[in-house]
């Protein structure tokens, strides 16, 4: 005989808490127990049974975890903050005893972190608790990347200071700088909230949104102490990581910083890498003082023997980081990844990487661009760098750093332009060879483009026809490049024969035969896309022929038939579809017959029913059967599934069609946007 | 008392004696008393105030301004006070008159408190003289006017320079303001700082040491000076020890100024690999990840599709919803240039709400079944492959009233149905055609009607009787044989022994009466009637067609009765029941019989009289049941609270499959016995039909599939389908309904 077990002695009572219970067992007052729990990434918890867990009591409260709370007991931070506290208490003390040397003898040692932004205490020993590796840290960068550009362009005020938002910036700027080094920025979106960026580092993948260069507004109750708590635990996972990620590289963390350059909005420029032992990245990257007077460097043989050389030399000593990440490249081609293709059927197809030809962080390697003063140049300069290119100027207005203010420079390749077209520009049509003066003023043998085009490009690593994203034009849409396209749903870059369903195809198509008749050739040509249309009409179209060579009236009349069967059709009820046609025909027919013969009339061709309406009918009566006795099916199996599984399945469904809903929300906007295109065009 | 509160009271009494003297003139002739008053003690006082208040001569300078009259009545009185007590005046008649001054009885002489504050009103509220020009009444019962208070002129006087004493007060005794003099204040000045009012009391005095100030020749004690006055402490030595040893320690350390902050915050501190010596460890399983932030999808870009633009409609809509209840917290919006985006306006917001997301949100691990709906589905074998089954109604029988019940002849020719009316009629099945009607009761309905397995007798119960009748349509011969087989029992004559004493001598009922039905019935073919004790409601035969089984539900100890046709004997087989008996059935095979009470259905072995099995079908009220003819393993089970249950007996007391496709009441079920067929009738008026194969093999489990709902009976009074019966050889279905047709569905 096992002892009785008493009620709240085991299970969920004991294993969750509530967040009451929880401070009392700390001892920590609530805004301590909340920053804990931000930084050890302590979260409530959901027990499958409230009642169980909260002593039969549903009142809505908290629950965590109760090892959790048992581990926070021995958090040396704990023992930090009730310091701390005591010496509040001190302070304010001494403060109410008038002894005012005292006070600030002890004020001396609180910390101030609203006053200088750095806490008391370190959160070191937190992130490599939380992640214990490096791996697990890259996996959960996305929230920290996307805070901490946020605060990088928040503006100072109390609750933020202008340390943290420094040392933000700082941070954010060194990881940019390895993720240019390393070259594994891979895509990039702009967005209505921001521009989204996606790295792979280590075989993760990270994403991280950065806002747009504007002042943030802030509406609403926001705690901006929650979100501090929230970036100092990040300014500090960032730190490490990117300690982690330059000593990879062979990069000297934290890089030399120029407080000068800098101030003159340098950004990206203000850091010097270097290298463990030589440097030599850094003579691309920061020397474009020396690059800026030679003229044309790429064309010089001179130069180009003296940078030959250096390079060379550099590959000898093998000390360069820049060199080791072309040599790692060099190498990665010789071990690149096979492709293993199946030698007999009947084994089961593993993913395998895709392998692309080019090398993508090599996209804007042979180009030269220059940002106009209207471009954003910090994501721009970020970009193209972390794509290769090494040459990037900029108006002087945007900025320090630029490899070349001076926008007549001949090294340019690219442009990128972001401003309307001035009316009198508008006869030059070419871009390219467009040479005028004045506000639209081109530079020969020079690509201008808008900067959707570095985006489009990246994406899809291939340097876009930049005359689709020249000044001024239409530019196609900005797809994402993170949504995986699934089966069934809508895909904007497929036409749209390709993926509506055939019912869909079918109804459409009707629309089209109704709303013009005398296009039929042409959509006919158009529908071809859905095969199973296309049979019934290959052979519809014959029986127009036909039909063609009558006189008018007798087409009208096949209008009119056109027009009632269809209405007829529309019905639900299949089973009366199912039969009256087919009886009627014949009836109908002989009718007429009797008709012509009475009055000695020929018979008319098949008066009553345009033949291709009638192949559609048909096919949209043999759907509607088929789709009938599926869901006849359906509902037959539902009635022998259990309670459980039936909601199961009813949720399933419903989810389903919701999704499927929105997708055929959005083919028939295209499908109605596609007309409208198609009859402007003609016209 | 200050010198000047006195002048005034002074110059107040005396203008009002004054007028008291006026006034007495008229109100009392006599001049008696005259010559007794004297102002003695008020010259008196006056004399000493002066001598008092030289300092105070302004004052009184400027209080004879005041009171104009003053100066007068002083002068009056020294008058008075040189020459004789009385006046002489003239009266009424043109006499002399000695009009003597009032008399001053000189108490206040030796009494000060009388004198001070004249009050003459006792603890009278001031107020109460408010509407009066006196206030109280002096000694002579004269009235005390009241003083001259309020003018204009001395409120200005009075502001205009504060006389000595003034506290700006009326004292509430006597109505005249209030005057302390500078001791008064002095006294109440120490009360108010909590000292000793006393004069001149010293709270300090100089210490006197008595006892040590004299040294003694003699000491009191002889005691030499101890030891320890001329030692250092050992205690303290001890205890600066080990304060000295902790410093040596290390574990006190001296006071050192805590060292200046360092200013240079952009001093790095020291960087180091977090990760040098990492070790991968299973995430906890309690764990769970916070999740990731959803990428963003077309509608997002700054540039999309046009299709992801909403109309203006999806706009409006979106804008009136209440920001909680959107479903994307953002609207699609086209740019044709990089340039014209735009702030996003709520991007901390949004950024804040992640953060109380990782932190506030609890967190459940939710396994999302990313399959195909359709895999849930069992795999039917389509309704096609399981033909034949009775799909449309072929033929209807209008009986005319509600019809209880129907049955199929073991031929297959004939159907025969008993209704409200209490008739039954005998039609043929593929034409529909009525062959004959019997009416077998006036007033009772017809419950159920039966045939006898391998003959053509059926048996009809209405009310308490069961009838057998041998239908007149059929061939003599056969008739013949039927009625011989119904005669037999005859000559057992068990009707008499049956009638057996009960225990306490009183003559009991017999279970059953067997007799002839009389004369007009016979004619038409009723040959014999069981009369039991309760309404009969169900008959079932055993297959072999000699016994059958009643139930009449509200037949209590004789519910149930096993009756047998060659010996015309009629058996109670329980002596009770644990429950109200439904329907009983006997089992195909064996020796065994089924009955069905209200929730449960009992199994009873006849050799051996004993329970076999109670089945629970977990129904709350069972209508019928049915037991699969082929293996005798299977039953279904039909209940009025809308379920069908089928049990497999072998595998366990509770149901194999339950299934519930009826809105209403299941009033009877019923295997095909050729076909793997079951159905069900039920009040919505629709027929259920199912396809239900029991395998041989005993591992696989019975195969059900809902085939058809068979709809055309109508509903009359919520009642539908009552009965149902299968064809013998054919896969049809003969259903009764309660509208008062039959119907023939093949």
């Amino acid at each position: 005989m096992g002892r009785i077990k008493k009620k709240g002695q085991s299970g969920a009572a004991k294993n969750y808490i509530t967040r009451n219970q929880a401070v009392r067992k700390l001892q920590i007052s609530l805004p301590d127990f909340r920053k804990l729990c931000i930084w050890r990434g302590i979260f409530p918890r959901e027990p499958n049974n409230r009642k169980k867990a909260n002593k039969s009591s549903t009142a809505s409260t908290t629950f965590y975890y109760a090892k959790d709370i048992q581990y926070l007991l021995h958090e040396p931070l704990l023992q930090k903050f009730r310091d701390q506290k005591a010496l509040e208490k001190k302070i304010s003390k001494a403060l109410g005893r008038g002894d005012v040397t005292d006070a600030a003898r002890l004020e001396r040692n609180a910390a101030r972190p609203e006053k200088t932004g750095r806490p008391p205490y370190t959160l070191d020993h937190l992130v490599r608790e939380r992640y214990p590796t490096f791996v697990d840290a890259l996996r959960d960068l996305d929230d920290a990347l996307s805070m901490l550009f946020l605060f990088a362009s928040l503006p100072s005020t109390p609750a933020v200071p202008a340390k943290m938002i420094a040392r933000c910036e700082r941070l954010c700027l060194e990881f940019q700088h390895y993720l240019i080094v390393s070259q594994s920025l891979r895509k990039s979106f702009l967005s209505i909230k921001g521009i989204y960026y996606q790295a792979t580092i280590q075989g993760v993948d990270i994403l991280w949104l950065v806002p747009y260069k504007f002042n943030q507004r802030v509406v609403g109750d926001i705690d901006f102490r929650i979100m501090g708590t929230f970036v100092q635990f990040y300014m500090t996972l960032l730190k490490f990581i990117n300690f982690k990620l330059y000593s990879s590289v062979g990069l000297v963390y934290p890089p030399k910083f120029d407080q000068n350059r800098d101030e003159s909005a340098a950004e990206l420029g203000a850091f010097t890498l270097e290298g463990n032992a030589a440097k030599a990245l850094a003579d691309a990257s920061v020397q474009p003082m020396i690059t800026e007077g030679e003229s044309e460097k790429s064309t010089d043989p001179k130069t180009q023997a003296a940078v030959n050389k250096l390079i060379k030399q550099m590959k000898d000593t093998g000390v360069d980081g820049q060199q080791d990440v072309a040599t790692t490249s060099t190498d990665a081609e010789d071990a690149a990844i096979d492709k293993f293709e199946p030698a007999a059927p009947g084994g089961d197809i593993l993913p395998q990487p895709v392998h692309s030809s080019g090398d993508p962080g090599q996209l804007f390697a042979n180009c030269t661009f220059f940002l106009s003063r209207e471009t954003p140049r910090q994501p721009l300069e970020f970009i193209l760098k972390a794509f290769g290119c090494k040459r990037v100027g900029w108006d002087a207005v945007l900025g320090d750093g630029a490899y070349t203010t001076n926008p007549e420079d001949p090294a340019i390749t690219h442009q990128i332009v972001d401003r309307p077209i001035v009316q009198a520009a508008q006869d030059s049509g070419d871009n390219q060879t467009a040479q005028k003066l004045g506000p639209n003023q081109r530079m020969p043998g020079r690509i201008y483009v808008q900067p959707q085009w570095v985006w489009d490009s990246i994406n899809d690593e291939e340097l876009k026809r930049p005359d689709l994203y020249a000044p001024g034009a239409q530019l196609p849409p900005h797809l994402s490049p993170f949504v995986q396209s699934t089966h069934g749903g809508y895909d904007p870059t497929i036409p749209l024969e390709d993926q509506e369903p055939e019912e869909e195809a079918l109804q459409d198509s009707d629309e089209e035969l109704e709303s013009d008749e005398d296009e039929e050739e042409e959509e006919d040509e158009k529908a071809d896309g859905n095969l199973a249309v296309k049979a019934i009409k290959g052979a519809a179209a014959d029986g127009m022929d036909v039909a063609g060579s009558d006189d008018d009236d007798e087409e009208e009349e096949g209008g009119e038939g056109d027009t009632t069967f269809g209405g007829f059709s529309e019905g639900e009820d299949a089973e009366a579809d199912d039969g009256e046609p087919e009886e009627e025909d014949p009836e109908l027919q002989y009718q007429r017959e009797l008709i012509a013969e009475m009055t000695g009339q020929p018979v008319a061709q098949k008066p009553a029913l345009n033949p291709k309406a009638k192949a559609k009918a048909d096919a949209r009566k043999k759907l509607l059967a088929q789709a009938k006795e599926e869901a006849e099916d359906i509902e037959r199996a539902k009635g022998m599934l259990s309670k459980k599984k039936r909601k199961l399945h009813d949720q399933m469904m419903y989810t389903n069609n919701k999704k499927s809903a929105e997708d055929q929300k959005l083919r028939e906007k295209r499908r109605k946007l596609e007309k409208q295109k198609a009859r402007q065009a003609p016209a | 008392m200050a010198p000047r509160s006195q002048m005034k009271r002074k110059a107040s009494t005396a203008a009002a004696e004054a007028e008291a003297a006026t006034f007495s003139d008229d109100e009392f002739g006599d001049g008696v008393l005259e010559g007794v008053l004297s102002d003695d003690s008020e010259d008196e006082e006056n004399s000493d105030d002066e001598a008092e208040d030289v300092d105070g001569q302004d004052e009184e300078d400027l209080d004879s301004d005041e009171v104009p009259s003053d100066p007068d009545v002083d002068e009056k009185d020294a008058d008075e006070n040189d020459g004789p007590r009385y006046r002489v005046e003239k009266d009424a008649n043109g006499g002399e008159r000695y009009v003597y001054d009032e008399i001053d009885p000189v108490y206040d002489s030796d009494d000060s408190d009388a004198q001070d504050p004249e009050n003459t009103i006792g603890d009278i509220p001031l107020k109460f003289y408010d509407q009066y020009p006196h206030i109280g009444y002096n000694i002579d019962g004269k009235k005390i006017m009241r003083p001259a208070s309020g003018k204009a002129l001395d409120a200005l006087l009075d502001t205009i320079e504060i006389p000595k004493g003034w506290t700006g007060l009326t004292d509430p005794a006597t109505g005249k303001p209030l005057n302390l003099s500078r001791e008064e204040l002095e006294l109440l000045r120490k009360v108010q700082m909590q000292e000793i009012p006393e004069e001149g009391y010293d709270p300090y005095p100089e210490y006197v040491p008595w006892f040590t100030q004299d040294e003694e020749t003699m000491p009191i004690s002889a005691a030499p000076e101890p030891k320890r006055r001329f030692l250092p402490s050992k205690h303290e030595q001890q205890r600066i020890m080990k304060i000295v040893r902790a410093i040596r320690e290390g574990r006190i350390q001296p006071y050192k100024p805590p060292e200046e902050r360092e200013q240079d915050e952009d001093e790095e501190e020291e960087m180091y690999d977090l990760w040098a010596n990492e070790e991968a460890q299973p995430p906890h399983v309690m764990h769970i990840p916070a999740p990731k932030v959803a990428p963003p999808g077309f509608d997002l870009s700054y540039n999309p599709p046009p299709e992801y633009l909403p109309n203006k409609d999806e706009k409006k809509k979106w804008e009136e919803t209440d920001p909680e209840d959107r479903e994307k917290q953002y609207l699609p919006h086209g740019y044709d240039a990089l340039r014209k985006v735009p702030a996003y306006d709520t991007f901390v917001k949004e950024s804040f709400d992640r953060c109380l997301d990782l932190y506030l949100a609890p967190r459940v691990r939710r396994t999302r079944l990313n399959i195909d709906p359709n895999s849930l589905l069992p795999k039917l074998p389509r309704a096609e492959e399981l033909r034949p089954f009775p799909t449309v109604g072929a033929v209807e029988y209008n009986h005319g009233t509600r019809v209880r019940s129907v049955a199929v002849d073991p031929t297959g020719q004939w159907v025969a149905s008993g209704g409200d009316d209490g008739a039954v009629k005998f039609w043929e099945l593929r034409s529909g055609k009525q062959m004959a009607s019997i009416r077998i009761s006036a007033d009772e309905p017809v419950n159920v009607v039966r045939w006898r397995p391998g003959s053509a007798i059926l048996t009809a119960a209405a009310g308490q009787d069961v009838y057998f009748i041998i239908p007149p349509m059929l061939d003599q011969e056969v008739q013949q044989a039927n009625r011989a087989a119904l005669d037999t029992g005859f000559g057992y004559a068990t009707n008499g022994k049956q009638a057996t004493l009960t225990s306490n001598g009183a003559r009991k009922d017999p279970p059953g009466t067997w007799a002839r039905p009389g004369a007009r019935l016979e004619d038409q073919g009723v040959l014999l009637k069981i009369t039991v004790r309760a309404d009969v409601k169900v008959i079932n035969w055993h297959r072999r067609g000699d016994f059958f089984c009643t139930v009449s539900p509200t037949g209590q100890r004789s519910a149930v009765a096993i009756h047998t046709l060659s010996k015309h004997l009629t058996q109670i087989p329980f002596r009770k029941l644990p429950g109200l008996a439904q329907t009983a059935q006997f089992h195909p095979s064996r020796p065994l019989l089924f009955v069905a009470l209200q929730r449960t259905i009992r199994v009873y072995d006849l050799q051996k009289q004993e329970l076999v099995k109670a089945i629970q079908p977990g129904a709350r009220w069972i209508s019928s049941f049915d037991i699969h003819a082929a293996s005798g393993d299977h039953l279904i089970v039909g209940s009025y609270d809308r379920r069908l249950l089928w049990h497999d007996l072998e595998l366990s007391a509770r149901p194999y499959k339950t299934m519930r496709f009826h809105p209403n009441a299941i009033r009877q079920v019923k295997y095909s016995r050729n076909f793997p067929l079951f159905a069900d009738a039920s009040d919505d008026g629709t027929i259920q039909l199912f396809h239900g194969r029991v395998h041989n093999d005993l591992m696989t489990d019975p195969t059900l599939v809902p085939l058809k709902q068979l709809k055309g009976h109508k509903v009359v009074n919520n009642l539908g389908v009552m009965d149902i019966d299968w064809h013998p050889t054919n896969p049809w279905l003969v259903s009764a309904g309660a509208d008062g047709t039959c119907r023939l569905w093949a």
